[in-house]
């Protein structure tokens, strides 16, 4: 071990024979760690942010239904067909998961809605207006106006649907909804508000009801409901706990099916999956990159020294001892490198991810795999690729090094002592 | 929002069906030197200025439920109609205005009328099996559709003519292809063969019950079947039809939508 300090501390100080030029080539890797971490961070806010708008604006990260209503969602395939479920006893089991914080009973519809003379289809969405909440983010995007109460015949409508109306909060309007017993239900609402959640889709097409209302509307009984959505805060396990639940609800009378919003949005998926292989791509490209410049310069300096390591070579010490005094050289320029790139990474990360900047000014709220996606720069903090960054950030510095080190090993003491 | 937007057009396809089998009813003459182009011509030269009242029985089967209507139906020419339901209780009084290309509905239970955007107009309604192509059929159908005999000779021990009808490349239509059966003696159709743009059949319309209603041989029973639910179907059943009744266009207000159904 003495001999292994001895190294180390003969690599250390090669590095002060030219600071300026560590110092150069430590900032290259620490530059490189820090592009790297950030860009990965990046991606991956990227990916967070869509991936929870897109589940929680409404989809929720888990879905519950009867095992016959997707893909069709037939308005007929309630939970529990004909004879419905016990609701409030199902969402309690599906709420006591313990990866999931809140489940809500939902039930589907269409139809329209009219003031008279103008008249727009839409997408019913009954739910219930306390549970809801706590599940999905679309009744926080209130725009004017307040919540529909349970059990009022009240209804919350997109922006777009209201300038399509020309409804405001407090307007009545009519609501058309074939039944699921073949009658035409159709009733007076009063538009309790207006919501804008920015997805065009939905601020035209939906409009949300009280659960109770829009079953009696629809004919349905109470015990009749299409979909429990719950809240998994953690996305990434939701397919898990997806699994877990079907198997649990199985023991039920009634076959339903439990699915993730990786199986109900896979584009979500997908596109986490080609941003993942970015990451990696990214990082092959920086450290490539550095490896060549990081050589360059160990090469010099292993030129420079070669009448240093023609004498070692006289003195006795073998070609694999100066190898090794070039590696530990290298090491402790990644060291170096590290610790720097860590320094001045993690401030930034910390202050990026507590304070992401706007970039409103350059575009407005968009969508990303159909997910909204508000204009800020978002990190999320790339523990996994900042580890892997900083081995690869070693790897470059040994593999960059392992070059210069066996030249270096080759000299021959005679011939570079005597000048030839 | 589908089954709404069908809904409309399950009323125009309904007076449509009905002044369908009029007009071709109306056609009778002697046709062996026309053409198929002639003959659905005249049967919609037949068509215009016409004008009926009826009551009709409407019975719609599904896999989820089954429901039997009955509605009072006026119409004149192509533009006009109004429909009201009798019965059941649920949905009587509900009642839908054509003018023009303007399609009112009026619900009873909250009293109001509501205007339908064109947008609406496509696709069946409370599951019935009619769509807004059957008022097309009705009204534009020699704008839209090659016409050409397809088959000509005797099936089934009657003389029929087999029309197919192809959609002109600028029309916008709903159907691929629509083949019809029509009996060469009274011009009786036998039944019509909806095919989609994929050349698929979508639903076959059947014609029977030949009857003389209002002074005039109609088939008093039409069955629709789609093609891809045939445990489905919705029944039109002729109760009661007049034709050449004293009706004008002002009968088709706003005003008697709503005022009638009190």
């Amino acid at each position: 071990m003495v001999g292994e300090k001895r190294w180390w501390r003969i690599g250390w100080r090669n590095l002060g024979r030219n600071r300026r030029r560590s110092i150069v080539t430590a900032s290259a890797l620490a530059i490189g760690y820090f592009s790297v971490v950030l860009m990965v961070g990046l991606l991956q806010g990227l990916v967070a942010e869509m991936v929870e708008n897109g589940t929680g604006i409404v989809t929720g990260q888990l879905q519950v239904h009867a095992d016959d209503y997707l893909p069709d969602k037939e308005v007929y395939a309630t939970i529990g067909g004909r004879d419905g479920a016990d609701v409030a006893t199902l969402v309690a089991t599906i709420r006591a998961d313990p990866a999931v914080v809140a489940a809500t009973p939902r039930v589907y519809g269409g139809g329209l809605v009219s003031t008279g003379t103008a008249t727009a289809p839409a997408l019913f969405l009954g739910v219930d207006p306390e549970l809801e909440p706590q599940v999905s983010k679309l009744m926080e995007s209130l725009e004017r106006g307040r919540h529909p109460v349970a059990g009022a015949y009240e209804v919350l409508i997109g922006s777009e649907m209201a300038r399509t109306l020309g409804a405001e909060p407090g307007d009545e309007i009519v609501v058309v909804a074939p039944a699921i017993d073949g009658s035409l239900g159709n009733d007076l609402f009063v538009v309790a508000g207006v919501f804008h959640s920015g997805l065009v889709d939905l601020d035209r097409a939906l409009a949300l009801f009280p659960l109770d209302v829009l079953q009696a509307l629809m004919a349905m009984p109470p015990s009749r409901v299409h979909e429990i959505a719950a809240r998994v805060p953690d996305p990434w396990v939701a397919a898990e706990v997806a699994t877990r639940l079907a198997a649990e609800l199985e023991r039920g009378s009634f076959p339903v099916s439990a699915e993730s919003w990786m199986t109900l949005r896979p584009e979500m998926v997908e596109y986490a999956k080609l941003s993942e292989a970015m990451e990696w791509v990214l990082m092959v490209i920086v450290f490539a990159m550095a490896i060549f410049g990081v050589a360059n310069t160990m090469l010099m300096a292993t030129f420079e020294r070669r009448y240093e390591f023609a004498l070692l070579r006289a003195l006795g010490a073998t070609p694999g001892a100066v190898v090794r005094s070039v590696l530990y050289e290298a090491v402790a320029l990644g060291t170096i490198a590290l610790a720097a790139g860590v320094a001045i990474t993690m401030p930034v990360l910390v202050w990026w991810y507590h304070a992401p900047p706007s970039v409103s000014w350059l575009f407005g709220e968009t969508t990303l795999s159909g997910a909204l996606m508000r204009p800020v720069l978002r990190v999320e903090y790339p523990w996994l690729m900042g580890g892997a960054a900083a081995a690869a950030l070693f790897g470059t510095a040994v593999v960059a090094a392992l070059y210069p080190a066996i030249r270096a090993a080759r000299v021959s003491p005679a011939d570079t002592l005597s000048g030839r | 929002m589908e089954g709404i937007g069908r809904g409309a057009c399950m009323w125009r396809g309904l007076a449509s069906s009905v002044l369908g089998c009029a007009g071709i009813l109306f056609a009778v003459g002697p046709l062996a030197a026309q053409t198929a182009e002639e003959i659905v011509d005249q049967v919609d030269r037949l068509l215009r200025g016409e004008s009926s009242q009826g009551v009709v029985g409407m019975e719609v089967i599904t896999e989820h439920w089954s429901r039997a209507y009955e509605m009072r139906i006026w119409s004149l020419g192509t533009e006009y109609s109004l429909i009201r339901i009798l019965s059941p209780r649920k949905d009587a009084g509900t009642a839908t205005l054509k003018a023009g290309n303007d399609i009112w509905n009026y619900l009873p239970r909250v009293d109001r009328s509501i205007k339908l955007p064109p947008s609406l107009m496509g696709g069946a309604w409370m599951g019935s099996h009619f769509t807004n192509d059957d008022l097309v059929k009705e009204s534009r159908i020699i704008e839209d559709y090659h016409i050409e005999i397809g088959y000509e000779g005797v099936r089934d021990g009657v003389a029929v003519w087999e029309f197919v009808l192809t959609p002109k490349p600028e029309a916008a239509v709903v159907w691929g292809r629509i083949e019809e059966r029509v009996r060469q003696d009274d011009l009786m159709p036998i039944w019509a063969r909806y095919y989609d743009d994929r050349g698929e059949l979508a639903r076959t319309m059947t014609f029977q019950d030949f009857k003389i209603m209002g002074g005039r041989l109609v088939p008093a029973r039409m069955d629709v079947v789609p093609a891809d639910k045939p445990n489905e179907r919705t029944t039109i059943l002729y109760e009661e039809l007049e034709f050449d009744v004293e009706i004008d266009e002002s009968f088709f207000s706003l005003r008697r939508l709503q005022s009638e159904a009190r």
